[in-house]
């Protein structure tokens, strides 16, 4: 992969340089101890010393183990996506260990559902990719029924599908690449798909960016570019129903047809038009024609592959959504796993101003990729 | 049981709508397409025909067609009233559509933008 880039991830690390407690300890009671224990040999006050200086130690000890190094957490993002996108990192949240690992089950729900509940009670976390669960929409919540059926499968453990990302994340990093000039009022911008990422559409049309969605387009196969966040409301409140009905996989490529590029001569002109090309990456690849001459992308679970495809096509720069972690971006489902474990909570109890809070504490941030030269 | 005459009707009212709404015509524009409908309690055939945006009905069947769908003719009055929505009896086997997969989410996308 060529270029540079930049992240922006929290490492904020146990205070190290904290003065160990015996120092202090040791100020204070050692001349209380001389006085009470004068009358007696001086081995006893070695004794008595030692004694409590490694009572202490055993305490401050005991207190890092409890306090400053919090036991490894476990993430697993189980995904109907496609293996070859399959990772596994340590990454440090905000001081806490978490293990991720991203499982992809190539479109099979029964192997999906049959791994939820295999994990089920023995990590912290399950991101769900590949689909959602839920869409946030014009303030809206609605139900994907094959998404909210997998997430059921598990009964312990904590089941999210980025969308608590989606709508907060997201919107963040569009703000940050118009404050960097990458995006602007005179920017066009094809989003692949609106109604999964209304957080990210909203954000792009508060920043004065002209912007195509491309539901119909890439969801359905319709040529028909919609272009207010109010025409996606009522497409979203239409469609409600079927949501909870209609396979997933008949609106979103999922196993094997993820890796299927469908140039299509009909959608062509969306990508040529736009400056900037957004949304899921498998949507952005469906339909991507050759050449994307000098465009900007803001997406998310890249490979280094990925890079390599869009740097070929002549992408100018990548923004991903996600943190990057060593060549990876992860989906949102699994960061927002990550972040879930971390706060201990249920996610029907997180709002989006928990999300926010955290992202602000955990200091992440996507990473923008400058693929020129 | 509907009777020949009320599964025509509501086919054409169908028609009408979708010929009614601008944006169905746009949406439509490219999609030709050639349905078959069959009413297997009455054992009667139409053909609905979806041309440059445009929706016709016909009774009979025609040589060539993209899509078929069967069930009883209450259930496809029903539908195409737009008083049952298609995908109870699609996932409960009472309504039985041959075609593509892309074919058939359109379809079943007019009816949710007719409908919801």
């Amino acid at each position: 992969m060529g270029g540079c880039h930049h992240s922006i991830v929290a490492r904020s690390q146990p205070n190290s340089s904290a003065p160990h407690p015996l120092q202090a300890c040791n100020m204070m009671l050692w001349p209380d101890a001389c006085r009470v224990f004068a009358p007696y040999a001086g081995g006893m006050l070695t004794f008595m010393r030692s004694s409590l200086t490694r009572i202490l130690s055993l305490a401050w000890d005991s207190l890092e183990c409890s306090s400053w190094n919090p036991p490894m957490k476990k993430v697993v993002s189980v995904s109907l996506g496609s293996p070859d996108g399959d990772f596994s990192r340590e990454i440090d949240l905000g001081g806490y260990r978490v293990s991720l690992c991203r499982e992809g089950m190539d479109g099979d729900t029964n192997r999906a559902q049959a791994r939820i509940r295999e994990l089920d009670g023995s990590v912290d976390a399950i991101g769900l990719g590949g689909i959602d669960i839920y869409l946030y929409v014009g303030g809206k919540q609605f139900v994907i029924g094959d998404g909210l059926r997998l997430a059921e499968t598990a009964k312990k453990t904590p089941v999210v599908d980025g969308s608590g990302l989606k709508n907060t994340l997201e919107r963040r990093v569009v703000r940050r690449l118009a404050s960097e000039g990458l995006i602007g009022a005179s920017s066009k911008v094809l989003l692949v798909g609106a109604m999964d990422r209304f957080g990210m559409a909203e954000a792009l049309v508060e920043t004065g960016c002209e912007c195509v969605f491309g539901d119909l387009i890439f969801n359905i196969g319709i040529d028909y570019p919609l272009a207010t966040l109010g025409e996606i409301e009522e497409l979203a409140e239409k469609y409600r129903s079927r949501l909870l009905t209609v396979p997933f996989h008949l609106l979103y490529p999922t196993g094997a047809s993820q890796r299927e590029r469908k140039p299509d001569p009909r959608f062509e002109k969306y990508y040529f038009a736009s400056d900037v090309i957004a949304g899921d990456r498998h949507l952005v690849f469906r339909h991507m024609p050759e050449r994307l001459d000098g465009k900007g992308i803001i997406t998310t679970t890249t490979r280094p592959s990925t890079m390599s495809a869009f740097k070929l096509a002549g992408v100018r720069w990548v923004a991903t959504t996600t943190p990057e972690m060593d060549g990876v971006s992860g989906g949102t489902n699994i960061i927002e796993a990550a972040m879930v474990a971390v706060m201990e909570k249920k996610p029907a109890e997180i709002s989006a101003a928990d999300y926010s809070r955290w992202i602000e504490k955990l200091g992440l941030d996507g990473a923008v990729h400058f693929l020129e030269g | 049981m509907a009777s020949a005459a009320e599964l025509q009707d509501s086919l054409e009212s169908f028609a009408e709508s979708c010929n009614a709404n601008e944006r169905l015509r746009v949406m439509n524009r490219d999609w030709n397409r050639t349905i078959h409908v069959h009413a297997s309690d009455l054992g009667c055939d139409f053909t609905l025909q979806s041309v440059s945006g445009a929706v016709s009905v016909q009774s009979g069947t025609a040589a060539e067609v993209s899509m078929a769908i069967r069930a009883t003719s209450d259930v496809l009055t029903e539908i195409f009233y737009g008083e049952l929505s298609p995908n109870e009896p699609y996932n409960d086997g009472r309504l039985r559509v041959q075609g593509s997969e892309n074919d058939i989410l359109h379809l079943d996308f007019i009816t949710a933008m007719l409908w919801g």
